[in-house]
């Protein structure tokens, strides 16, 4: 028995919903488990004034930068990692006033989620005491209404437009399931207002009854689906692969050549060529 | 007797900070602080709880990931403990040691991950808050490194406050700072250095009575780091100099 139509699309078309100026929350940490061959398909479509909402971009919000696609950035830390320090294009978009960016710590960013996701216009977060974070994001300390004296910060509601996240294996319906740390993948989940999600493969419907605990998104909150394997290149996707390397340094490599030769080969550009 | 290098001064002297029984986090970006905890499993005869950002608890990784976030830190770990339940355990006041990073550090032992400059006109635009705003003043103890021991990293004025509540200690390739009465007081000094090369490259002013050359490597920590680092791509990666 199905629960419903199959919500399965080509990466293409799940890229075109995300319009010009839209914000995602883009799945991930770093170079792992992240939606990389949808971040490269918008770069292919020519999208423009993108934000990434994200605790701790590298490689994604770098290559948006680097392609001009990004206009703004909500982050905590940002960097390419393993020994590949700062995320270069993201740093240089920055310090040329290119990107307009919200700096966050990964945990008030996560806070902001919540609020979205609690259907509340704010979330009180711990910490921040004595930081300059509040400061340039006009951040307001409220004092516990129930009378411990108690401050602390209210992060306003942050709601993206998208959540695209990295699934280990869908259902044709649209049910996720990840391995491994999920991440921030459950909050952006139930924060944004349509979710999008690029999968290694299918499993059948009935593995998601027999395990319903493995299930990170139910179908009902997922829009569409693409199955695209090794989408996470040139990052890991665990169990699946790990991080290419060697593709990461090709990559740090300056020049509109190298960024063409990345994006032709990616796994979604070859599979498309043979197709 | 084992000598000290560079990094296996500041991976062994991170794993020092590690106690009996607590929860002991490290995060992203952060090799040398995982090869502390995977160093102090090893050598350290006594339980901690080792919580990772790839979400593991304890996990016996087939082998040691050069991205310290890598999900191979959760193979075998007992339960996957993810980012908003180690962010949590922390500004509930349950982390017990927590890791951080900084690209500047102050007297107070705020830090700086934000930005070089202004923040509005960077010179240049750092990594960004990540943990260290929220998990600073929560943690009941946060220790950071650097891998240069210099008056650019350890500052007498922050560029950006990023993090503010204070290091209980700092690790460079010359030096171990601790917390006390609020303040960064020098603890030991690599026995190459002397406490007058820490003063000369420590951009604000410390005590350090009681301070003095820091203990060589015990045989377990030598042999554990060895064992961890075992084609030494790790130390050869990280390329820290004393001078």
């Amino acid at each position: 028995m199905s629960s419903g139509h199959s919500k399965i699309v080509p990466l293409a078309d799940l890229a075109g919903r995300i319009t010009d100026g839209s914000s995602m929350a883009l799945g991930g940490s770093f170079l792992h488990r992240g939606p990389f061959a949808l971040v490269r398909e918008l770069i292919r479509q020519g999208r423009k004034d993108l934000e990434v909402i994200k605790q701790s971009p590298g490689y994604d919000i770098d290559i948006l930068c680097r392609a001009g696609a990004l206009g703004r950035a909500r982050a905590g830390i940002v960097a390419m990692e393993g020994n590949f320090g700062l995320a270069p294009w993201y740093r240089k978009a920055v310090e040329k006033g290119e990107i307009r960016l919200e700096e966050h710590a990964c945990a008030t960013l996560t806070a902001g989620l919540r609020a979205s996701a609690f259907g509340v216009p704010f979330m009180p977060c711990g910490g921040i005491h004595g930081s300059d974070l509040p400061a340039i994001n006009g951040w307001k300390q409220v004092e516990d209404p129930y009378g411990t004296g108690e401050s602390v910060y209210a992060i306003p509601k942050i709601t993206p437009d998208f959540a695209v996240i990295l699934a280990n294996e869908v259902s044709e319906e649209g049910d996720v399931r990840v391995y491994g740390t999920s991440h921030w993948d459950r909050i952006m989940s139930r924060s944004a207002k349509r979710v999008l999600i690029v999968a290694e493969k299918i499993a059948p419907s009935a593995s998601f009854r027999e395990q319903p605990e493995l299930t990170l998104v139910p179908h009902f909150l997922v829009e569409a689906i693409s199955v695209v394997a090794n989408a996470g290149w040139p990052g890991s996707c665990w169990p699946h692969y790990e991080v290419d390397y060697p593709a990461v340094e090709a990559y740090m490599e300056e020049g509109e050549a190298v960024l063409k030769a990345h994006l032709a080969a990616a796994p979604e550009a070859r599979e498309a060529a043979h197709a | 007797m084992h000598e000290w290098s560079g990094f296996s001064f500041i991976v062994t002297n991170l794993a020092r900070f590690v106690r009996p029984n607590e929860i002991t986090f490290s995060g992203v970006n952060s090799a040398l602080p995982m090869l502390a905890c995977l160093l102090a499993k090893q050598a350290y005869d006594f339980d901690f709880t080792y919580i990772n950002v790839a979400g593991g608890v304890d996990p016996r990784p087939s082998k040691v990931p050069i991205s310290s976030s890598d999900p191979v830190l959760a193979e075998g770990s007992r339960s996957i403990f993810s980012n908003e339940d180690f962010y949590d355990l922390c500004t509930r006041g349950q982390m017990d040691l927590c890791f951080l990073g900084a690209a500047q550090v102050d007297g107070l032992g705020r830090t700086n991950v934000s930005v070089i400059g202004d923040w509005h006109a960077p010179k240049v635009r750092l990594p960004g808050g990540g943990g260290g705003a929220v998990m600073l003043p929560t943690a009941r103890r946060a220790v950071t490194w650097r891998t240069e021991h210099s008056k650019r990293t350890l500052v007498e004025t922050l560029d950006f406050v990023t993090a503010s509540g204070g290091m209980h200690g700092v690790v460079t390739p010359i030096a171990v700072f601790t917390k006390r009465d609020g303040r960064l007081v020098l603890s030991s000094w690599h026995p190459q250095a002397s406490l007058d090369e820490v003063r000369a490259r420590t951009g604000f002013s410390f005590e350090a009575d009681g301070a003095e050359p820091s203990s060589w490597p015990t045989e377990a920590e030598a042999d554990a780091l060895t064992a961890i680092d075992a084609d030494g791509s790790f130390e050869r990666d990280a390329a820290i100099k004393l001078r």
